[in-house]
């Protein structure tokens, strides 16, 4: 399916999703409700059959109160891509897992912990992954400081 | 052992019926050590890459130097190339790897990543700005990577220290390239020290009289070591 | 809802207790992060009965140096030198990913002349980080002389690349707008050179090691994995068409020049670590027939589309654009808010997302097995860890 059918598809199969703009790709943006329903539907649907989770990562929009959490969808069986957004507030952020549906999200999601500090529900191992255990804080996001860190001198 | 290109450190004595071999056990040891250096395989980046090229492809070859045995195990080796980027994590770790190597032991850091952190010196919360900072190290080899003439120049100069420095008694404790030229009596702490002092004072500073201070207090110092060895203060 | 934190320790100690009282003893074993068959600093915390490996805990971190968060302080071109040293075995091809990314965003045509050369370089540079692949995979297996053979081909690329560009790992070559040099006027005439020489090195390599008895032991049928496994565990490149999964972004995509090639896409059968070896022998073929057809029409152009000084500004907005390196696809996901650096930028490593595969081949062979398995995936650690 090329983007615009298929932003019609999700569309049609999650009311709540809306496109998100500002993208170079389809790509949809959901409330954190509605994201296992959907991912759910992305991947066993055979219309989208997405088989593939290449990539998730999140964005520290720090003046807005939010992560955004992204996942970048790929289907082999009929090529086509799909972003995924949805935010969450950073003084609480839940979101549920979706190791249940891509394997690989188990991994992809410690590494956010790790770097955002990003609570998953329902992760079975959701421990850090390139930190040590007792660092503290999160690297990636913005607010982060340590006495460690070298500012590059202008 | 590979191609031997300097003189054995001894000279022949002919006496009537043979010659005697004379020579000075430190200066043989010293020599021998020198040429059977054994790498630890040990490469954490893209410098481990040059270094295999280095030691184990067929182009170069280190064994003209003595240095082909390339151990796996630190309790087998006695040179630590570092090659990469050595980060927090890392760091406790090739702190135990240095120690479980046996003495005495010569560390090559290779790369800008092992020299200063080089490419990821800034805005890193991870790397460990040189590997200095965890181990002493005897030769800074630069590149990023270096390559294996680099790695060559880096083990041939290594070479020259040891046959230059160590002391068999005291394995370990050799002259410091940096340390040996300062003037006898102080320490880098001291100059460290003296230094800061001098950033923070707005006013001219004498450096002779800080000199000459230093010199005193040194003076006044008893010798601390028993034998009045160089290495500590005189 | 509930959120769990768990550590290290926890997880080990939590599988430790759950063996039945028949069962013999089970216990842990580090491997790495120092060990010669890791490839670099991997750590994998290893459950083992007597010689089986029952599970594998990969613990990462070793090499994590924060290129993340670097980016968000460097601007556009400047991250481009970082790329090399993720997969320093694909830095070309790195390089051409991030410059790709931003050229999409910046909305840069670029010439025939870039194109070709780009696809020129990128696939040398995998026939190279195959030849070295096959050298240490043979040297992990036992074998010192594949070891010798593959760094000796391996040196004259490295020539072929330093001539052009000046280095031999780290290249830095392929920039946002274009290529940082021209290729040297020798360079068509030493890759020729190159093909004349490497094809019958390449069958060398199979008399050498291919048909070898032992070899063929202890792959055929080692640490399968099929391919909806591959898929879900994110593997990419050769491990999964390996397991049977035509993906190739070459093909899909058809990026820079791989529209005007012909070529095909070598999938295996099994999965199993006999396919990935055979797999990447068959690419470095492949590769070496794309060589040849660009070889001799590389259009004239300049190899620069604009002024190097220039500073980038991408639109606000975020951006993902992948292609294929030689262990698989790297993507590269950018989020501008308007200024010279990226708000965020992230990069999907092939390694990171293949490492996992481990933990679903390698159950129940031995420790031995587990050397060929790893090396079969063929991980690079600073990519895994960036």
């Amino acid at each position: 399916m090329d983007s615009a059918n298929l932003l019609t598809a999700v569309a049609a199969a999650e009311p709540n999703a809306k496109p998100r703009e500002k993208a170079d790709r389809a790509a949809v943006q959901v409330p954190v409700g509605n994201l296992s329903a959907l991912m759910k539907r992305l991947r066993n649907d055979s219309t989208f059959a997405f088989d593939m989770l290449c990539d998730h990562t999140a964005v520290d929009w720090s003046e807005q109160g939010t992560f955004e959490l992204v996942y970048q969808l790929y289907s082999t069986v009929h090529g086509h891509y799909l972003m995924v957004t949805t935010s969450v507030p950073r003084v609480s952020p839940i979101v549920p897992t979706v190791r249940e549906f891509w394997r690989i999200a188990e991994f992809q999601e410690r590494e956010v912990y790790d770097m955002f500090g990003v609570l998953y529900d329902g992760h079975p191992d959701l421990r850090r992954l390139f930190l040590e255990d007792d660092w503290k804080g999160f690297p990636l996001r913005k607010d982060y400081t340590d006495d460690f860190m070298l500012e590059r001198p202008e | 052992m590979g191609i031997i290109t300097e003189k054995l450190p001894c000279y022949i004595e002919p006496i009537p019926g043979g010659s005697l071999l004379l020579t000075s056990m430190d200066a043989v040891i010293n020599w021998s050590r020198a040429n059977s250096l054994w790498p630890l395989t040990f490469g954490t980046s893209c410098c481990a890459i040059e270094m295999m090229m280095a030691t184990g492809a067929p182009r170069h070859d280190t064994s003209r130097f003595g240095a082909e045995v390339a151990r796996p195990s630190p309790r087998q080796a006695d040179l630590l190339v570092i090659a990469g980027t050595i980060v927090r994590r890392m760091a406790p770790r090739l702190k135990t790897l240095y120690e479980q190597m046996g003495e005495p032991r010569y560390v090559m850091a290779t790369g800008s990543c092992a020299i200063s952190g080089g490419p990821f010196m800034y805005n890193s919360y991870s790397t460990i700005r040189g590997a200095d900072e965890i181990i002493p190290v005897d030769v800074y080899v630069p590149g990023c990577p270096p390559r294996a003439e680099a790695f060559f120049y880096g083990l041939l100069t290594l070479q020259k220290l040891i046959k230059e420095g160590e002391s068999v008694r005291r394995p370990g404790e050799r002259r410091k390239p940096v340390l040996s030229a300062l003037p006898p009596g102080i320490t880098l702490d001291q100059i460290r020290a003296e230094m800061a002092a001098v950033l923070k004072s707005d006013a001219t500073v004498n450096v002779e009289q800080a000199a000459k201070k230093l010199e005193k207090e040194s003076q006044d110092g008893q010798c601390e070591s028993a034998d009045g060895c160089c290495c500590s203060r005189t | 809802m509930s959120v769990h934190i768990t550590t290290l320790d926890d997880r080990v100690r939590l599988r430790q207790d759950d063996s039945s009282p028949l069962s013999t003893q089970e216990y842990f074993v580090n491997m790495g992060p120092q060990h010669p068959s890791t490839h670099g600093v991997l750590r994998l915390v290893l459950k083992l009965d007597g010689e089986t490996v029952r599970e594998v805990i990969p613990v990462l971190g070793y090499i994590h140096r924060g290129i993340e968060k670097m980016g968000e302080h460097q601007s556009y071109r400047q991250f481009v030198h970082l790329s090399d040293r993720l997969d320093y075995l694909s830095a070309l091809i790195n390089n051409w990913a991030v410059s790709m990314t931003i050229e999409k965003a910046a909305n840069i045509e670029l010439n025939d002349r870039i194109q070709v050369i780009r696809t020129l370089m990128a696939e040398l540079q995998r026939i190279q980080s195959h030849q070295l692949w096959w050298g240490v995979f043979g040297m992990d297996l036992g074998a010192f002389t594949p070891f010798l053979y593959g760094f000796r081909d391996r040196e004259i690329i490295a020539d072929i690349f330093e001539e052009t560009v000046g280095a031999r790992l780290t290249m830095n070559y392929i920039q946002p707008g274009g290529l940082m040099y021209d290729i040297h006027p020798g360079f068509v005439k030493r890759v020729k050179a190159f093909l004349q020489y490497f094809k019958p090195k390449l069958a060398e390599y199979e008399t050498l090691l291919s048909g070898n008895v032992i070899l063929q032991e202890r792959l055929r049928g080692v640490g399968r994995m099929d391919g909806q496994t591959a898929l879900s565990i994110g593997a990419t490149g050769p491990v999964l068409r390996a397991s049977g999964v035509p993906l190739d972004l070459r093909k899909s995509e058809a990026y820079g020049s791989y529209g005007k090639v012909a070529f095909d896409v070598v999938i295996g059968k099994n999965g199993d670590c006999w396919d990935r070896y055979w797999v990447r022998l068959e690419e470095m073929r492949q590769s070496m027939k794309i060589v040849e057809q660009l070889i001799d029409n590389i259009p004239e152009g300049k190899h620069m589309v604009m002024k190097p000084a220039v500073k980038i500004k991408l639109p606000e907005g975020c951006y993902y654009n992948q292609v294929e390196t030689a262990r698989g696809i790297l993507g590269v996901y950018i989020v501008s808010d308007g200024k010279e650096s990226p708000y965020r930028i992230h990069l999907r490593t092939p390694n990171f997302n293949n490492l996992w595969a481990i933990t679903e081949t390698a159950a129940n062979w031995r420790l031995g097995d587990l050397v060929a398995i790893l090396s079969s995936l063929d991980v690079v650690v600073p990519d895994i860890d960036r």
